[in-house]
């Protein structure tokens, strides 16, 4: 298997603070691969570096064998992202919206954005600054699944979202790895990661902690004393985290 | 239980969230104000000089239409007051604009007062803490403006009574963006449409000054150079000012308590589901972006321009009887009209240049909103996008100038029936471009470095326009009037116009840009 994410001791510093301190991330091809850590631990820091949107102060960070910082558009043409906190334009309409960004990859498969618009249920026609929280989360949702992208970079994809809606964005990351692509999903649901992802990273204060299938996580709490195969992953996140 | 209930909760905590703000801002105003003292104290010391600065711009209508009337130029105070009025009038009111959209619109844009109310505030509080936070901070202004004056040797009386003035023309806009505020469900637009009032306070005055003065009185700004401080010494116009300000606080207060929370008069309205071909261009949607911007601001310069254009004809009778302006315009050209073109074009650039870097600094616009990810997580390089950016600012800025110096010929033509004029007008408004372009290379420059330093771009301006307002007295040393690129533009259409200056112009902010684009290139994103 090749990887499609690789980064090691990736290390970045604003101003005094380091937010990201020797992070090691591998994610290869057709997994799904679940992106943990409390809040401030360096999770959005690693996808904009992973995105080319900063630039990482030391480390390595490579997307397909390529450095983001260096390559950043050919790399999106291969990825799509839908951040945790969507802002939009507020006289753009969500409909607008969706077209404007497909268009800078070439246009999106008008079939294939029809039917996420009617399985996420999202009125297109209203303007983004009448959109509630899970709108505008819905309009980054649809632009991001309807491309044919090889690599999908969720960070808190479905925060905002519905149950119904978060079944449905589950069964489209289903869909995706049908289709033999990859996912990096950064999220606090833990029950949806445990039921999507095939492997996970844990990271805490801007390094990794663990990493491996929920078997290997596993073996690791076991080594720890306790009875690993009745937890859950939430019980291993916060057994690891306790530690 | 009133609908007040709280307001006393709700003004101390937007008193605590402003700590910062109203100290930096009062410091800022009541410092600009020390340095119309120092300096004009300074640079017009003996009533013989001060004498010689009345004889050079009194009646000057290209300075009347920039700055008000000249008539109390011959003593020191009230040529502070004449320089002083319109900056810092608009700036204030700039201030209390910012001030109550942000305490009572922006608050309930972001569903901020819904958790105010839930917890037991009436819901006029909210709006009453806004007017009431604003208004501390410009009694504090106008407190800091007449000791500022005072102890700079002027008289007590005259100098509060400018300091009335000059705040009482921003309390008039507090209560008036109150209203706006009840009008809009959006922040931005309602600070659009107060901008939009602003603008023509200015533009009321600025051709009321030049034409006899009927609308400079339908104008709030009118109001402040009206009281003629230090110089006949008017109260009675503050009482306009009072009376505005009551009504429309009470129409705010009206509209409000009519209206559902998180409601405006005016309701967003649904639009398509589908984007037009125009915006699937990353050029297109960055101009749809920019678009609004563009036609208020062509709209607002080419008015003018129209305004200045049908009042030509009386300009020309008041230039040729003052031997002042014939002596000066007359080393220019022949054309006694040209050169008040030409000097009015240059005002209009300046003003236009507030667009090239707004428009320049969009980028840093969506930067600050966190717009920028999801935009640059698609294969859309940084570079191009902010080129295309500057790219629509340069050609809008270019003919929007343009237009407005074709509005001139139009309202020339319009009242003398003798429309040749217009192509000329037209092509010396290109002349202007390359000025704008450069300033607003400045701003890219600084947003190169950091988005956080691009709020400089308007200092810069800043001291653009003082640097003509002062030149225009002859008084400034030629290496400060040099650091302005207006200063370099051709006065088309009263010369002919030499090229060099503009290519030199244009280069140094392609330079500028291409500097600007390669540190954006190379810094993080904020």
């Amino acid at each position: 298997m090749s990887a499609v994410i690789e980064v090691s001791g990736l290390v970045k510093n604003f101003g005094q603070t380091r937010a990201l301190d020797g992070l090691d991330l591998k994610v290869e091809k057709g997994q799904v691969h679940g992106f943990l850590g409390p809040n401030g631990s360096g999770k959005s820091t690693t996808i904009r570096i992973l995105l080319g949107l900063i630039r990482a102060s030391g480390g390595e960070a490579l997307l397909f064998g390529e450095d983001p910082w260096r390559n950043a558009v050919g790399l999106h043409r291969r990825l799509a992202y839908v951040p945790g906190d969507v802002n939009l334009w507020p006289n753009l309409t969500g409909g607008e919206t969706i077209d404007m960004l497909g268009s800078l990859r070439g246009g999106l498969d008008p079939k294939r954005k029809q039917e996420l618009v009617e399985r996420f249920e999202l009125d297109l026609t209203k303007k983004a600054a009448a959109y509630s929280k899970g709108n505008r989360q819905k309009v980054a949702l649809i632009a991001a699944l309807a491309t044919d992208a090889e690599l999908f970079i969720f960070d808190e994809p479905t925060s905002g979202l519905d149950p119904l809606k978060e079944a449905v964005f589950q069964d489209c990351v289903r869909e995706i790895i049908g289709r033999g692509d990859t996912i990096l999903l950064s999220s606090h649901i833990l029950r949806q990661l445990e039921h999507l992802a095939d492997t996970f990273t844990i990271i805490r204060r801007g390094a990794t902690v663990e990493t491996g299938t929920l078997h290997d996580l596993r073996q690791i709490a076991r080594s720890a004393g306790r009875d690993p195969d009745s937890m859950s992953l939430e019980d291993l996140f916060l057994s690891i985290y306790r530690q | 239980m009133s609908g007040f209930t709280g307001t006393r909760q709700a003004l101390l905590f937007a008193l605590k969230r402003d700590r910062v703000i109203i100290p930096v801002w009062l410091v800022g105003l009541i410092g600009w104000m020390a340095m119309y003292v120092v300096s004009y104290s300074g640079l017009y010391g003996t009533q013989a000089e001060l004498d010689a600065l009345y004889k050079s711009v009194a009646g000057n209508p290209a300075v009347e239409a920039m700055s008000g009337p000249t008539g109390g130029l011959r003593s020191l105070g009230g040529a502070i007051a004449w320089d002083s009025t319109p900056a810092l009038s608009i700036i204030c009111a700039v201030y209390a604009m910012f001030s109550v959209i942000r305490h009572s619109r922006a608050e309930e844009e972001d569903a901020r007062t819904d958790l105010l109310l839930a917890s037991g505030a009436g819901r006029l509080a909210p709006l009453a803490a806004a007017l009431i936070v604003t208004s501390i901070v410009l009694a504090l202004a106008a407190i800091g403006f007449s000791l500022v004056l005072v102890i700079g040797g002027l008289a007590a009386a005259p100098s509060i009574l400018l300091a009335l003035g000059i705040t009482g023309f921003a309390l008039v806009i507090a209560s008036t963006t109150a209203v706006f505020a009840q009008v809009t469900t959006k922040a931005r637009a309602a600070r659009g449409l107060v901008g939009v009032v602003i603008g023509v306070s200015w533009l009321m005055r600025a051709i009321g000054d030049t034409s006899g003065g009927t609308l400079t009185w339908l104008s709030p700004l009118g109001w402040v150079q009206e009281t003629r401080a230090f110089w006949g010494d008017r109260w009675w116009p503050l009482l306009l000012m009072v009376l505005a300000t009551a009504v429309t606080v009470r129409l705010s207060f009206w509209l409000l308590s009519r209206r559902d929370i998180g409601s405006g008069l005016i309701q967003p309205r649904p639009g398509p589901a589908h984007a037009s071909a125009s915006i699937l261009h990353p050029l297109g949607f960055s101009f749809r972006i920019q678009r609004a911007t563009i036609l208020g601001w062509t709209a607002m310069l080419c008015v003018y321009g129209l305004a200045i254009g049908t009042i030509g004809d009386n300009i020309e009778g008041i230039l040729e009887s003052s031997s002042a302006f014939s002596e000066a315009f007359a080393s220019l050209s022949s054309n006694l009209l040209d050169s008040y073109f030409a000097s009015i074009l240059t005002v209009i650039a300046l003003l236009g240049a507030g667009f090239t870097i707004s428009a320049v600094l969009r980028p840093a616009a969506e930067e600050n909103r966190d717009r920028v990810a999801l935009l640059l997580a698609e294969p859309l390089g940084k570079v191009r996008w902010v080129a295309g950016h500057v790219l629509i600012a340069w050609i809008a800025s270019a003919l929007m100038i343009a237009a407005a110096g074709l509005a001139i010929g139009i309202g020339l033509g319009l009242v003398s029936g003798d429309f040749s004029q217009a192509p000329t007008l037209f092509a010396s408004g290109f002349v202007q471009a390359p000025a704008m372009w450069l300033t607003g290379s400045l701003a890219l420059l600084l947003f190169g470095i950091s988005s956080r330093l691009t709020p400089i771009a308007w200092g810069l301006l800043a001291v653009f326009v003082l640097i003509w307002t002062l030149a225009s007295f002859g008084n400034l040393p030629d290496w400060v009037v040099d650091l302005s690129p207006f200063s370099h533009t051709p006065a088309a259409p009263a010369v002919s116009v030499s090229p060099e200056p503009l290519a030199v112009m244009t280069g140094i902010a392609v330079l500028l840009t291409a500097m600007g684009l390669f540190l954006w290139r190379r810094r993080d994103l904020a």
